[in-house]
């Protein structure tokens, strides 16, 4: 059930695809009838919702990701286009999924806070300089951060941060107004602010315009 | 930086999505799609309220057992102190206890779980599930149901949520639709930060029936079926489920776990031939005892994740069970764990 009521401020944005494939939206409509059209989704999304599921759930995100589009396949015909597109319905359900294995998700945000010390590798094209030696520094403390957030409100953040949803997308996933989105991740960021105390390399920014 | 840009940059990193593991989740939402294959009736269902939640029990159990985690934070033990354990306990009992009905208990080392009663022949059912928060998503499992009845009642002077209606039940493997049963649940909130969803079917798919086990509810503990009175230092209770398995987690590096298992005898190989069941045994079979029964203990190579023993053993009232643990364990250790688990179906 969506309790936002009403339509969404911006209609749905398109996906550019060739002319002889159709969109996400229009392989779930077909699906309903025919199961098989189902398919061409998994092969568009799995990675995302894998990165998305494995950032949470570490090695877990292998059988998430499989429980995140038989879900999705079983509620295919609950999808409403003009509420939200297919990619953040489907991070939306994985948010769902990972519910069932917080202690997972947990364990895993204060193991990678004990490690964080550990020397780590970089890639030929860093980036830059400064921001990643303040990534590297906070690495730990970021995953305390994350350990310690209240489930709703970590769910929020790492739709937004990780799944690159916006706030009404957020919304329309986690079935919540979209004030309770934006009070979610206020609560959330200022804890992880908080967390990450002296060393926090933050300026003082609007929360919307970081989006 | 700001902290949305540091959580992508410096957050935790997911591991790579491998060939295996994406084959593997696309073959399995293809069957789905070309439909289930008849499968035979669940001795004892998972969970039915919501397909989530079945699928949900189902995978972190797979995922627990299957010891394959190739990647991780932290390293593994390569040595383990055993100390005294405490296992944890669900918090509610039925007072009175229903005649020929007894719990068996599911959960994790941090949340209270929920404690399912059966009938013997398993027609008549009831789960008490307890939450520090609401459940949210109970409406994501009635959208897969047919619901017939809402309203609000009073349960021991407490406002309550009722739902009845059909939904589907699913098979052992968590994902296949076995059949469609009607059902009836009550959720209300107990105590402060106490949710309950008390879950019927069968006789106890009936408001009246399901009332009544709802008002019997006490606050009186209860304990494990199948429990762990010693364990590693700095080792936790991953997940129970059913008193069947019981999972211990290496906390600094979850890849390193410990299962308790009680099998159905079916499965249950003659104490000689455990050796011949197992997949890379490495050495003899040695005899030991255990419990003051005789055991079965083999050393397993898989490879460097998967590297330990194997315990098959009795406990006295002679149910057999099985241990999986690292080979961070002694000899002597292994036994010295394996006399401290008990058992009380």
């Amino acid at each position: 059930m969506h309790r936002s009521a009403g339509p969404p401020a911006e209609p749905p944005r398109l996906r550019a695809l060739p002319d002889a494939l159709p969109g996400d939206a229009e392989l779930i409509a077909r699906s309903v009838d025919d199961p098989a059209e189902f398919a061409p989704l998994f092969d568009r999304h799995a990675a995302t919702v894998h990165r998305y599921l494995g950032r949470r759930v570490g090695e877990l995100a292998d059988d998430l990701l499989s429980e995140t589009f038989l879900v999705a396949f079983r509620r295919r015909a609950a999808y409403r286009p003009e509420h939200v597109e297919v990619r953040p319905w489907l991070l939306g359900i994985a948010t769902n999924v990972v519910h069932g294995h917080r202690r997972t998700e947990q364990r895993r945000y204060r193991a990678l806070a004990r490690v964080a010390a550990e020397p780590e590798r970089h890639g030929e094209d860093p980036g830059d300089a400064a921001d990643r030696l303040d990534a590297q520094a906070l690495r730990g403390p970021l995953a305390a951060a994350l350990a310690g957030l209240k489930p709703r409100d970590r769910d929020a953040l790492l739709l937004l941060a990780w799944g690159q949803l916006g706030y009404e997308e957020i919304a329309a996933v986690l079935d919540v107004p979209v004030g309770t989105v934006r009070s979610r991740l206020h609560r959330a960021r200022r804890q992880t602010r908080a967390a990450l105390g002296d060393v926090s390399p933050f300026a003082p920014t609007s929360e919307e315009e970081d989006r | 930086m700001n902290d949305l840009t540091l959580l992508r940059e410096a957050g935790p990193e997911a591991p790579p999505l491998s060939p295996a593991a994406r084959s593997a989740a696309r073959a399995a939402l293809l069957a789905e799609i070309e439909g289930p294959a008849p499968r035979r009736r669940p001795r004892r269902r998972l969970v039915v309220r919501t397909g989530v939640a079945a699928v949900a029990v189902a995978a972190a159990w797979t995922a627990a057992v299957v010891i394959a985690a190739p990647e991780g934070p932290g390293t593994p033990a390569t040595s383990v102190t055993l100390v005294d354990f405490e296992m944890p306990t669900f918090p509610l009992s039925l007072a009175p206890e229903p005649v020929g009905m007894r719990p068996a208990f599911t959960g994790d080392g941090e949340s209270a779980g929920f404690a399912e009663y059966d009938s013997a022949d398993g027609a008549d059912r009831f789960t008490v599930g307890v939450h520090e928060d609401e459940p949210d998503w109970l409406e994501d499992g009635y959208a897969s149901a047919d619901v017939t009845d809402r309203r609000e009642i009073v349960v021991d002077g407490v406002a309550a949520d009722l739902v009845r209606g059909t939904r589907n039940v699913y098979c052992e493997d968590g994902l296949t639709v076995c059949a469609r049963e009607g059902f009836a649940e009550i959720l209300w909130e107990r105590r402060h930060d106490q949710w309950v969803l008390l879950s019927g079917e069968g006789r106890y798919g009936r408001p009246p029936e399901l009332v009544a086990v709802a008002e019997s509810l006490v606050d009186r503990p209860q304990r494990a079926t199948l429990a762990a009175e010693l364990a590693p230092a700095g080792w936790s209770v991953q997940f129970y489920k059913m008193g069947r398995v019981l999972t211990l987690v290496n906390d600094s590096y979850e890849q390193q776990t410990i299962t308790v298992h009680v099998p159905l005898p079916e499965d249950v190989p003659p104490l000689e031939q455990v050796r011949e069941s197992l997949m890379g045994p490495v050495g003899p079979q040695l005899d030991v005892t255990v419990q003051g029964r005789p055991a079965a203990l083999v050393r397993v190579d898989n490879g460097p994740r998967d590297r330990g023993w194997f315990l098959q053993a009795q406990f006295q009232d002679g149910t057999t069970f099985t241990l999986q643990v690292p080979d961070a364990f002694t000899q002597e250790q292994v036994l010295e764990f394996a006399e401290q688990v008990t058992y009380h179906p």
